[in-house]
């Protein structure tokens, strides 16, 4: 699964974009897992320490404008890890 | 219960040139807070009716926020707050850093600045006084060099020194005030400084700034502090607020050609990011604000240029120089930022005023020469030439000098339906058609189309596609105003917004140990609707009616391009959010 990145986790990833070893269609927690293993370096700034969630105000949004809480999302749905914009 | 910071207000009368200092009661800060509360308590002290804003009766108001010169983080602040030459209506905006913290360690929670002086004038407030100063020769100067100058001047490298540069000389309605390098940015506060040709204020003070609890306001800070090195602020550390423009453009709604479109072809090519990324093209520097753990300000400069020749690159202002032009050219973009900065003028109402010249220019309504190369959006060779005849009032320059209300007002014909202004004050780089409850708050800010006063964007970006009625949408635009307007009071920045677990009651614990004036959360959130009602108190004396509470005519025409097509702003829609929203504030109970 291609997976698009912005701001601090583009930073940290070194990259526009990862692909991301799953099944699809993949749903939140195991896509965070996936996420997590792919680039160590987002446990604790991009994903919790838990893996269960985003770290504020980092999330996942597919398309850059549709949720993902509670639905199976997959390639076509073009997830991109990005934050709120905001401020300046 | 005694207020334990600097509680004396220098109340200055430039024609007289006199400074009478008095100290606040108890009663106002516990009402007031700080910052922009105390700013516009005491504002409204003294607006009984319609004002002209460049004319001596407007007051120019400085007041500290209350943690400024403690160990809380991220809080060296001070607000202003004035009559707005663009909106005619209060005008409250922040700026920070050291001078903020000065200013309290004179012993001064204000400053209020009345009349208007004879003579060019430079305002010198030491601990054991006030002093008139010539400032003739600093005429012309940008606010950097003006502080160089006043700083070799006094034999003191740390006077601390708020300024206005050529723009505010002239009176621009969208000039800025700036101290340390940051700026209280919007609404013209540095045209009224101008027309009381004041120059420069500098504070000279040493003194002690008592806290209540000196250890209970450590361990709060230390907490505070540790969470703004984390990653609720990786994003204004790592790669700053540039960073938005990428993010926007991927959503589809990044406003582009004055808010023609919602997509830009050229946004990879204009964003800093990707300076940052440039391995080795550009310089970066990082700055920040004094005391402040997150240093966002991210400036660049080709290698092999003088670093001094950086310019910071803010979202707002890459965006409102770049895409609102139809610009794709970073140099070009980060050059203009550094002339607004050096002539002191708001980067996002200058971006407006030449995108609606453009804009303007393409329908044969104003000359396309007039400012050399030709203005069109797209053209980067336009951006700095225009920007130095605003600067100077210098023939269309001079129109546009004015705001975009004003200037279309002038210009005529269809230029009125170009100006993208909510009561005078331009709009800021977001995508009101995207962002239903944004554009709500962007209709109802006493302040005019201000993103920081009712940042509800934040709830619409997150859940961008969740159908929220109107008593919801309401709802939210009302709580983040009550959340600005408390945040601004305290003052905090923003930038820290994510490293509170429960705002009111971690804020309300640090108000109480550093003032000595217990508030718990409920007493500190009930501050921001008397706060509210105060500022709309005095827009009401200004002559602000409910049919200003408007957004531009462009906003309810569809988006034109990109995933977005077609969304727009419902005007049925819109006034019924607003009823309810006045509802809501009257406390009245809102029908479902």
């Amino acid at each position: 699964m291609t997976v698009e990145l912005f701001g601090p986790a583009r930073a940290l990833a070194g990259r526009a974009a990862i692909e991301l070893p799953v099944s699809e269609p993949v749903e939140l927690p195991a896509f965070l897992r996936a996420l997590a293993t792919a680039v160590p370096a987002f446990v604790g700034e991009i994903v919790s320490a838990d893996l269960d969630a985003f770290v504020a105000p980092n999330l996942l949004l597919l398309d850059g404008r549709r949720g993902a809480d509670g639905i199976a999302f997959s390639s076509a749905d073009r997830p991109c890890v990005l934050f709120l914009p905001s401020g300046g | 219960m005694t207020y334990a910071g600097p509680r004396a207000l220098l109340e200055v009368d430039l024609g007289s040139e006199t400074a009478v200092r008095r100290d606040l009661d108890d009663a106002v800060f516990a009402d007031a807070l700080g910052g922009v509360g105390l700013a516009v308590w005491l504002l409204e002290t003294m607006i009984d009716g319609p004002l002209d804003p460049l004319g001596p009766a407007n007051p120019l108001v400085f007041a500290a926020g209350p943690f400024a010169s403690t160990p809380v983080p991220a809080a060296n602040k001070h607000a202003v707050a004035t009559i707005s030459p663009l909106t005619g209506l209060l005008n409250e905006g922040l700026s920070s850093s050291h001078w903020s913290a000065v200013l309290r360690r004179c012993g001064l929670a204000a400053i209020v600045v009345r009349g208007s002086a004879r003579r060019w004038t430079t305002l010198v407030i030491e601990q054991g006084g006030v002093r008139f100063e010539d400032a003739e020769p600093l005429l012309g100067a940008s606010a950097r060099e003006a502080t160089k100058r006043l700083r070799e001047s006094l034999g003191d490298r740390t006077a601390r020194v708020c300024a206005i540069g050529p723009a505010g000389e002239h009176g621009v309605a969208f000039a800025t005030l700036d101290n340390d390098g940051r700026q209280a940015g919007r609404g013209g506060s540095g045209a009224v400084m101008g027309a009381k040709r004041l120059k420069a204020i500098v504070v000279r003070g040493r003194g002690d700034v008592r806290i209540a609890d000196p250890e209970r306001t450590a361990a709060v800070s230390a907490i505070l502090r540790a969470r703004a090195v984390g990653p609720a602020t990786a994003k204004y550390r790592v790669t700053g607020t540039g960073a938005n423009l990428r993010v926007l453009a991927r959503m589809g709604q990044l406003p582009t050609r004055n808010f023609r479109a919602a997509t830009f072809a050229g946004a990879e090519a204009v964003t800093p990011e990707r300076a940052r990324e440039s391995r080795g093209e550009y310089l970066e520097l990082r700055a920040g604000c004094a005391g402040c753990p997150v240093q966002c300000e991210h400036m660049y400069v080709r290698k092999g240029k003088p670093s001094e020749t950086a310019a910071a690159s803010e979202y707002e202002s890459v965006w409102a120089l770049g895409p609102n032009c139809g610009v794709a050219d970073l140099d070009a973009v980060l050059a203009a930022i550094r002339s607004c900065d050096a002539l002191g003028l708001d980067t996002i109402s200058t971006g407006a005023a030449i995108a609606f010249a453009m804009e303007c220019a393409e329908h044969g309504l104003v000359d396309a020469s007039a400012f050399g190369p030709p203005l069109h959006f797209g053209n980067a060779a336009v951006l700095v030439p225009a920007i130095e005849a605003i600067g100077a009032m210098r023939g269309l320059g001079a129109v546009l000098a004015r705001g975009v209300r004003a200037a279309a007002a002038t210009i005529g014909g269809a230029a009125p339906a170009f100006a993208m202004h909510a009561k005078g004050l331009e709009l800021p780089g977001y995508e009101p058609r995207a962002l239903p409850t944004y554009a709500l708050g962007l209709a109802t800010c006493t302040r005019g189309a201000c993103h920081n006063r009712a940042a509800t964007y934040d709830r619409d970006l997150r859940h961008p596609d969740e159908g929220r009625g109107a008593v919801d949408r309401a709802r939210d635009a009302l709580e983040a105003e009550d959340v600005a307007a408390v945040w601004d009071a305290l003052v905090l920045c923003k930038f820290i917004r994510d490293c509170f677990d429960d705002f009111y009651r971690e804020a309300a614990e640090l108000w109480s140990a550093v003032t000595g004036i217990e508030l718990d959360a409920p007493a500190l959130r009930a501050t921001a609707q008397r706060h509210w009602e105060r500022k709309r108190a005095i827009n009401a004396r200004l002559g602000w009616t409910p049919a200003d509470d408007t957004l531009p005519p462009r906003l309810f025409e569809p988006i034109a391009d990109g995933p977005l097509a077609g969304r727009r702003i419902d005007r049925d829609q819109l006034a019924r959010m607003q009823s309810i929203y006045e509802e809501l504030r009257a406390g009245s109970a809102v029908s479902p």
